[in-house]
């Protein structure tokens, strides 16, 4: 049995999954307050009648990174950068950065070497600063810098954590990095203090399984993983709904998926039956960042979304005024239409067709106003896959062979989730003119996509043949190369090699790996080819587990 | 934060090669395209990065006479840069962004009217095609190109000789030391649109201080004099210090600063085989020029490798360029008029050419009508020899826009006229009018 948790904005839902099906699930008022408090509550009410010995494992799917950003509960960071020559970031970083000196190139050389006296300065500089967070250009090329630094902060200052910034993502885009490391030092502390409880209260339950908590990739890691990647953590509740969609639905091909929620959609692509990933990483708050997620767009509709008419047109969310007429809210909603067009069956029927009295248009009736309502809805929802499927389409290719194909997602399939699915779904579906499906057990598709994300890391592998050096900048990794005769396949096997070993430390099991990118060049110098740069990533592939398999 | 919006066509070629070890090989933009996404350029706001398009067989047909056709020469790389030229020139035109660069591959500026083969590693002329479709299709007349490749433009001077709505300026490594040997000052336009071309001939070894003398002081002002409706930089970079196939000192600063004082709304990338030590910081330096950001902290690691100061041979010599050049351009109007009387009814040109790349000699007679009433039309005459391609040879007639009935009439005439003496294999009318290629 798998238990997963997800902390919504109005509730809490808990849910256990046993071969691939839910046998118990619970709500508890989100403690916006006291994360803690109700996700407790909705663990003791969900094993309430379960044996929690037969628990394999418990997955958290919490607000706690996001709302410590949002709320900016962030603790002051020491940024240090070594921005090398380039762009001048240092207006662009949440944080007044330290600038050091120091370079890195593009090949991973060192062509200017960092100095411990800056790093000293620095230090007295940002006297009480307890985090830290290091950033060097190329330092996944080459993270030798980015050590020195933090070798000689924990000389000058008693930093309680450092963040890498080579460590919290493998692939190139220093500011991105540079970003990442900054939050994670930031919220590394609050973090840590929420996991401790959280596993300390499970324990406290007699739950024994171990306790994980999901990504915005919608990988899970073990809490205590967890610890040193906080920012990792952030913006899951959109994941875990993705994962949902996966393990309730199981979509196959290209297909487009829809988490219609109280004022919000959000909508997500899937080709072969995987969701599509943000192509450089999350936006947090004002920066862009390399926490690696699912690409999502969100719009202001959901069935709460107030709806009313402007010069004769009618207008839907993005806000919500509270809950339905229907359920004794003070203003028309979507869910209103939906219960008036028989798309729902909840709350008073006749507070529904008033609030579609107050909206209509001279001379229509009831049922037509809630049509009208409902097909704006669907074409406010329409508009924006499009949106996503140019966006797709346009999105820039660096290779010939890419640039004449027609990369344009055609989805054949849609899947709606969320509590106002069943009502707008079908009518998006039917717009674009493809099949849909609402799976049962939609409304918890969070907490089941928690439930059963399956543990997923990646590792980034470069190898220069040239001059005979490999890195994994996930590892902090700079080896020789076994040979120079080293080949794009013998980098996979090496790359797969250190996959097990970052899993193993993870402690996360190794199951379907699959390569995220390859690339591979010669490098000519004076008309012979003198070696060859070679680049893969790697990952254990987001997904789910299904019916039989452990964790 | 960029201050206007910046476009961008990032378009490397991954999967592109002349040969395998050929300067134009998969590795070229490699380490360009690690410093940009390192930098994290793409992710600012205001910079936007496009796709670039495919251009059409028939985008080419509007500039280039192909033998037997441009479809025979090129492959899918070629109509790839030059629709990622296309697409940074309308991004432009239509207000997307105020300026855009399209950092493609492969380049196109020693590509001429006639195409037998492919030579100084370019098979068609991205920016010729680029500034064609722009006045076909929306409506852009008067257009000047700068190149600042360390090589000759001899590919663009070629196509808009003749055309004095283009004001062609290029400087480059002097052609008595570098391929292709050419853009000497002399080279100036034929009559009807004499002196809108201006080669400016640099000493080996010229500075950023001599480029920028160059700048200032000539190219600024008669840019400012033109008043085109667009600029367009052919943004070659091999004039770098560190560039492999020329001798010349421009450093990465000398580039940006080039950028942000030339303005132009659309840059082209063209040369440069300093893949790692030039190009990443060059690329750099343009792009934050261009969206108006602060490039001052862009200098290549080896910094101290690059030469500074001038000589005052050096010195003297810039000084009298600028004041020739500046002399014709003053002067052009009437020596455009007087050329013109000389030349008569037409103008004769007759030249070699050749592909370095292909391996083939061309012969070629220009014949141009010089007309009262309209642009007149050209005559193009052309046959080439080739160990691997053998003999090829055409006539063609290239009929401008706004040309007059008598001019159309002649140069299908000449064209009739040819095909019936029958010398050469190929006939062809190029129509601008009509936007037609057509064989006879
Ligand atoms: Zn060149
Ligand atoms: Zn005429």
């Amino acid at each position: 049995m798998l238990l997963g948790i997800d902390v919504g904005g109005t509730y809490t839902d808990a849910v256990v999954v046993a071969e691939g099906k839910v046998i118990a699930q619970a709500k508890a008022p989100t403690t916006h307050d006291d994360l803690l408090a109700g996700i407790l509550a909705a663990l003791d009410r969900v094993l309430d009648g379960v044996d929690a010995a037969g628990l394999r494992r418990v997955a958290l799917s919490t607000t706690i990174v996001t709302n410590a950003v949002v709320e900016g509960r962030l603790e002051r960071v020491g940024l240090l950068l070594l921005p090398g020559p380039g762009m001048d970031i240092s207006a662009l970083v949440p944080e007044r950065p330290r600038i050091l000196s120091g370079y890195i190139d593009h090949r991973g050389r060192e062509t200017a070497a960092p100095r411990e006296a800056e790093v000293a300065s620095a230090c007295r500089d940002l006297d009480g600063c307890e985090v830290y967070a290091v950033a060097g250009k190329f330092a996944v090329r080459n993270p030798a810098h980015e050590q020195a630094v933090a070798g000689w902060l924990r000389r000058h200052a008693r930093p309680a954590h450092i963040t890498l910034g080579s460590a919290v993502a493998g692939s190139l885009n220093f500011w991105r990095r540079a970003n990442s490391a900054y939050y994670n030092a930031a919220v590394w502390r609050h973090f840590g203090r929420f996991a401790r409880a959280a596993q300390a209260a499970v324990a406290g339950r007699g739950v024994t399984a171990p306790v994980y908590i999901l990504k915005a990739d919608g990988g899970t890691m073990p809490l205590a993983a967890a610890g040193e990647r906080p920012v990792e953590a952030v913006f899951t509740g959109p994941a875990a709904s993705v994962l949902g969609i996966m393990a309730l639905a199981a979509p196959r091909g290209e297909a487009v998926s829809l988490d219609i929620g109280g004022t919000t959609t959000d909508i997500a692509l899937w080709r072969d039956g995987a969701p599509l990933f943000a192509e450089r990483g999350a936006q947090i708050g004002d920066y862009p960042t390399a926490v690696r997620a699912f690409w999502l767009r969100s719009i202001g509709i959901g069935g709460d979304s107030f709806v009313r008419r402007e010069n004769g047109r009618i207008i839907i969310g993005p806000e919500g005024r509270g809950p339905a007429m229907a359920l004794g809210g003070p203003a028309p909603t979507v869910s209103d239409a939906m219960i008036v067009a028989g798309a729902a069956g909840f709350g008073d029927k006749d507070r529904a067709a008033e609030a579609m009295r107050l909206t209509a248009a001279g001379g229509e009736t009831v049922q037509e106003t809630a049509r009208s309502v409902l097909a704006a809805a669907a074409e406010a929802i329409q508009a924006a896959i499009a949106n996503m499927i140019d966006e797709r389409a346009s999105e820039p290719v660096y290779r010939v062979e890419d640039a004449v194909r027609d990369l344009r997602p055609q989805p054949a399939a849609l899947i709606g989730v969320g509590g106002a699915a069943a009502g707008l779904a079908p009518l998006v579906a039917e717009r674009l003119g493809i099949r849909c499906s609402v799976p049962e057990g939609a409304v918890v598709a969070n907490a089941v996509g928690a439930a059963v994300a399956r543990p997923t890391i990646e590792v980034t592998l470069r190898a220069d043949t040239a001059q005979g050096y490999y890195t994994v900048a996930e590892l902090g990794l700079r080896a020789a190369l076994p040979s120079r005769r080293f080949t794009l396949a013998n980098a996979r096997e090496l790359a797969a090699r250190h996959l097990a070993e970052r899993a193993a430390a993870a402690g996360i099991p190794v199951a379907d790996v699959e390569s995220v990118y390859d690339e591979e060049f010669n490098l000519v110098r004076g008309f012979s080819t003198t070696g060859k740069i070679i680049a893969c990533q790697l990952q254990i592939k987001p997904g789910i587990f299904t019916a039989g398999e452990g964790v | 934060m960029a201050v206007k919006p910046f476009g961008l066509v990032f378009f490397p070629a991954f999967d592109w090669a002349l040969t395998p070890t050929h300067p134009e090989r998969e590795e070229r933009l490699l380490y360009t395209r690690d410093q940009i996404v390192e930098e994290g350029l793409l992710d600012i706001p205001g910079i936007r990065e496009y796709k670039p398009r495919l251009a059409t067989l028939r985008d080419a047909d509007r500039v280039h006479i192909g033998v037997p056709d441009i479809g025979s020469h090129i492959t899918d790389a070629h109509l790839v840069s030059a629709g990622g030229a296309i697409t940074a020139a309308e991004a432009v035109v239509k207000g997307e962004v105020a300026r855009a660069f399209a950092l493609v591959r492969p380049p196109g500026h020693h590509a001429m009217r006639v195409v037998h083969g492919t030579r100084g590693f370019c098979t068609i002329n991205i920016e010729a095609v680029m500034v064609e479709y722009l006045r076909r299709h929306h409506g852009i007349r008067r257009v000047a190109i700068v190149d600042t490749d360390v090589h000759h433009g001899d590919g663009t001077q070629d196509i808009f000789y003749h055309d004095p709505d283009t004001l062609f300026i290029s400087f480059h490594q002097d052609g008595r030391t570098l391929y292709p040997g050419s853009g000497f000052t002399d080279e100036a336009g034929s009559p009807p649109a004499l002196g809108t071309t201006i080669n400016l001939p640099l000493p080996p070894g010229t500075t950023d201080e001599g480029l920028h003398y160059v700048l200032d002081n000539l190219i600024i002002p008669v840019l400012e004099d033109f008043r085109p409706d667009l600029v367009i930089n052919s943004a070659g970079q091999d004039n770098h210090y560190s560039d492999p196939l020329a001798s010349m000192a421009i450093t990465a600063q000398g580039y940006a600063s080039l950028a942000a004082k030339l303005r132009a709304d659309v840059a082209v990338l063209e040369g440069g085989y300093s893949i790692e030590d030039a190009l990443p910081y060059v690329n750099t330096g343009i792009i934050l020029a261009m969206a108006g950001l602060d490039y001052s902290r862009v200098v290549e690691p080896d910094i101290a490798a690059a030469p500074r100061g001038l000589s005052d041979g050096t010195r003297a010599y810039l000084r009298e360029l600028v004041a020739k050049q500046g002399a014709l351009w003053r002067e052009r109007e009437s020596l455009s008029s007087a050329a013109a009387a000389k030349a008569g009814d037409f103008w004769t040109r007759r030249r070699g050419i050749y592909y370095d790349d292909s391996g083939i000699s061309e012969q070629q007679v220009e014949r141009l009508r010089l007309c009262p009433h309209c642009r007149g039309y050209l005559a193009v005459a052309t046959e080439a020899e080739g160990h691997r391609t053998g003999y090829q040879s055409a006539f063609a007639a290239v009929v401008p826009r706004e040309s007059c009935p008598a001019c159309r009439q002649g140069a299908k005439d000449a064209v009739l006229a040819a095909k019936r003496q029958g010398k050469y294999q190929h006939y062809y009318i190029q129509d601008k009018e009509n936007d037609s290629l057509e064989r006879v």
